[in-house]
């Protein structure tokens, strides 16, 4: 996959996450953050720093943002019987 | 991943930590304020969104959204009032392309600084009714640039004095223009239009005063159009190009308002090229010019249309009142056809087949056609001359054309009952002298007029068809019965005529030879014998008849004559001289009928059987007649005309205008019986209203002799004055 089709967010702790951009851009703030006109150091580097989220959450996210790009966007392949839950845990949250 | 176990817990609200350091919202706000300064200098690169957004949504989270704002407003502003400086500062021709460049990156600038701010614009700014910020920073571009004293004189006049270059024919940068127009709108309607469109508009009325004042002093009506034209193309390609396109009908209008309507007097008057000169010279281009931009004027049509109402009014009077024109009536209704035709093409090609003007056309016509009391008679000499002659060799197509054309004439008279008169005498000529081209022409006119006039009109033109048709049968049935009788001596063809259908002719019996009379009285007994109970009379001055002569050298000829001619030729089978008392005293012949049959057969040079003394044209009382010896041709047959008065004469004119009055009588009787049985009780002008709409297709009556009619069935008791109001007139059953 081509770097510029992917972007890296990193946790508090520093983690990693390299996921597409596409999936990135399920949330909204990401997308103004990459597509702002001037080019901040976000969009020049292809990476997000969050300081205030923890690795276990941010790990979460991005799945969140793969599921919701596979099930809540696609109306095309939505299935009542195949559909998979995010499941969040609720110790994650507190 | 499992479906989630069913676990009772509880979400708690996240909790914030809580600012303990006082000069948090000082210290995030500097933060912000540092990238909005970076991002006006094009240093955003630096700078992380993240933190940002992040620093922005702790504030608002925070309860510093007034700060944030205020602090956005002010530093914005301050940053503005310096880009001001800096328009105020270039130099002439880069005002609009440095306007133009940082109008672009403003817009850049506060699209980044939106996104960053995205939290407030999303949550404080609704819950506080402030000003999003997109549209704050338009609002401030507004106050601080483009209404800054010094830019925005100098942004309006830059722009107007563009225009005007353009309009002189110089090349202009358009697209710069269309980008700061385009800013103008950005800005808000309220702002194009104040700033821009209103100074614009009087700017064009003043320009297009000034030159419609020009070109109309040195051009003609043609050319003003052109180029009238050309410059409403050019604005309107103007707004397509750099304009709001809901300045096109603004624009548009000034431009025709200064450059038609406050000519257009002027223009469609002006001599040797006005709008008379074009139909004249049936320049269509010019006149659909004119015809399409005055239709952009609220009056302009009906100006064009006034004027053409006049003018044709004015040719047509000219036609049908100029005596020179009124000899040959033929060609008289060909001038009308022509004139109609012209006008015809006119509003099709170039009037864009208006129906007003049509209407204009059709009343102007029916206004001059019956300003001619001859017109009706003229229109049936026209058909006549068509239908004896004129169509032969033409196709059935052309005929139908011809024959509408008439129609169409027909139409615009008013005096349709005089036209009827007059067709059926003219119908009953050729009928009954077999002169009639086409019968498939003359029953389509008679199915045309039927339509026109309903049944009633035509219902006795149909009935001298029918007698035509029957005559035939009982000539057969005749001969068929008579037989052997009628080898020897002349043979007959009779044309038996219903009264009523015929138009009347005065009986002027004459004395027929013996030889024919032994024939007609033949008739007579058989068509007595075979329809009891009617009444024959001979019609001698309609007939025909073929002789055969022998003349001096013995050569042969067959002469075609009339009843009368036929008469007079009889008796010089016993005599070689006669005068004329004496030919007058056999035949019977009325002395008019008698003399244009004498002059036919003596004076007319090729056709001269007879010899008159003394030779000269007139034939008087005291001449004396011979049978012509000398007489050659080189035809076998000799055709011998009557000299007949094609045009009525004065007197009978006045005949069949007396004629005609006498049949209108009933008929306006029957009008007024009819409405006064529906209506029982009316007022005088009411019921002269009714009768004029109830005839109206056929004639237009006169009040006075409606009066008339109304006294006299006063007088037979069908109606009666009421006794309190002599006005009213009451229907007695």
């Amino acid at each position: 996959m081509k770097k510029e089709d992917t972007v890296k967010l990193i946790s508090r702790e520093g983690f990693e996450f390299i996921i597409d951009k596409k999936a990135a851009m399920v949330s909204q703030t990401i997308r103004n953050m990459l597509t702002s006109p001037g080019s901040f150091a976000e969009t020049e580097h292809g990476q997000v720093t969050f300081p205030e989220i923890n690795t276990t959450i941010l790990e979460k996210i991005c799945q969140y943002f793969y599921w919701s790009l596979q099930y809540a966007r696609s109306y095309l392949t939505f299935n009542i019987n195949t559909i998979n839950y995010c499941y969040v845990c609720p110790v994650l949250i507190s | 991943m499992s479906a989630p176990k069913k676990k009772n817990f509880q979400i708690e609200a996240f909790k914030h930590r809580v600012v303990v350091d006082p000069k948090y919202a000082e210290k995030t706000w500097k933060i912000l304020e540092h990238a909005i300064h970076e991002i006006y200098n094009h240093n955003a690169s630096g700078l992380s969104f993240e933190e940002l957004y992040r620093n922005a949504y702790n504030m608002v989270l925070h309860k510093f959204g007034e700060k944030l704002y205020s602090g956005l407003v002010s530093t914005m502003t301050a940053h503005l009032k310096e880009i001001a400086k800096h328009i105020e500062s270039t130099q002439g021709g880069l005002f609009l392309e440095e306007l133009n460049r940082i109008w672009a990156e403003h817009n850049k600038a506060l699209q980044m600084i939106r996104d960053i701010l995205m939290y407030m614009d999303r949550t404080f700014i609704p819950s506080t009714h402030k000003t999003p910020v997109h549209e704050l920073g338009l609002n401030l571009w507004r106050d601080n640039i483009i209404h800054s004293s010094k830019i925005h004189k100098r942004l309006q006049d830059t722009l107007l004095e563009l225009v005007q270059h353009e309009r002189t024919g110089e090349v202009i940068n358009r697209g710069l223009m269309r980008n700061v127009i385009q800013m103008l709108m950005d800005l808000g309607s309220s702002v194009y239009q104040e700033d821009f469109e209103k100074p614009f508009l009087d700017v064009s009325a003043d320009f297009y005063r000034l030159e419609s004042q020009q070109y109309i002093e040195c051009c003609d009506c043609g050319d003003y159009l052109k180029k009238a034209e050309k410059r409403l193309i050019e604005e309107i390609e103007r707004v397509s190009h750099y304009l709001d396109t809901k300045s096109e009908p603004k624009l548009t209008n000034v431009v025709e308002k200064e450059m038609i309507e406050s000519h257009m007097h002027r223009l469609v008057h002006m001599e040797n090229s006005g709008l008379v000169n074009m139909i004249v010279n049936d320049k269509y281009e010019d006149l659909g010019r004119m015809y399409n931009l005055f239709r952009r004027v609220s009056t302009g049509l009906a100006l064009i249309r006034d004027v053409m109402t006049s003018h044709i009014r004015e040719i047509g009077k000219q036609l049908v009142t100029d005596p020179e024109k009124l000899k040959d009536p033929v060609d008289f209704v060909q001038r009308l056809l022509d004139e109609k035709d012209k006008h015809d093409k006119i509003i099709s090609s170039a009037f864009n087949n208006d129906k007003t003007f049509q209407n204009a056309l059709n009343s102007s016509f029916e206004f001059f056609i019956n300003l001619n009391p001859r017109s009706p008679e003229f229109i049936s000499l026209f058909v006549d001359d068509k239908l004896r002659k004129g169509l032969k060799g033409v196709t059935e197509e052309d005929v139908e054309i011809i024959l509408d054309k008439v129609m169409m004439l027909f139409r615009y008279l008013q005096e349709k009952d005089v036209f009827e008169k007059y067709y059926k005498q003219h119908l009953a000529k050729r009928l009954l002298s077999g002169k009639t081209v086409s019968d498939d022409a003359e029953r389509s006119l008679i199915v045309k007029l039927k339509t026109e006039c309903g049944y009633q009109f035509t219902s006795k033109l149909e009935g001298m068809f029918t007698d035509m048709k029957t005559s035939q049968d009982t000539m057969q049935g005749f001969h068929a019965a008579a037989g052997a009788d009628l080898a020897e001596g002349p043979s007959l063809t009779v044309q038996v005529l219903t009264t009523g259908s015929w138009p009347t002719q005065s009986v002027n019996t004459c004395n027929l030879p013996s030889e024919i009379l032994g024939v007609c009285d033949r008739f007579k007994t058989y068509y007595l014998g075979t329809h009891t109970g009617r009444r024959l009379s001979w019609q001698t001055n309609m007939g025909t008849a073929d002789l055969k002569a022998t003349f001096g050298k013995g050569q042969k000829h067959e002469l075609n004559v009339s009843t009368y001619q036929m008469c007079i030729l009889m008796l010089f089978n016993k005599a070689d001289r006669m005068s004329y008392k004496e030919i007058e005293q056999a035949t019977e012949i009325p002395a008019s009928d008698l003399k244009r049959c004498l002059q036919s057969l003596a004076c007319v040079k090729g056709k001269n059987v007879l010899r008159k003394e003394p030779m000269s044209k007139d034939i008087a009382e005291d001449d004396a007649f011979y049978f012509n010896d000398k007489f050659s041709s080189k035809f076998y047959k000799v055709k011998i005309g009557t000299v007949v008065a094609q045009k009525e004469s004065e007197p009978e004119k006045q005949e069949t205008r007396q004629r005609v009055e006498e049949d209108r009588k009933p008929q306006i009787e029957a009008a007024i019986v009819r409405i006064m049985k529906s209506r029982r009780v009316l007022d005088h002008n009411n019921i002269v209203a009714e009768v004029t709409k109830q005839l109206q297709s056929r004639f237009l009556p006169n009040p006075v002799v409606i009066k008339k009619r109304i006294e006299s069935l006063i007088e037979r008791e069908f109606l009666e004055r009421d006794k309190t109001d002599r006005k009213l007139y009451r229907y007695l059953a």
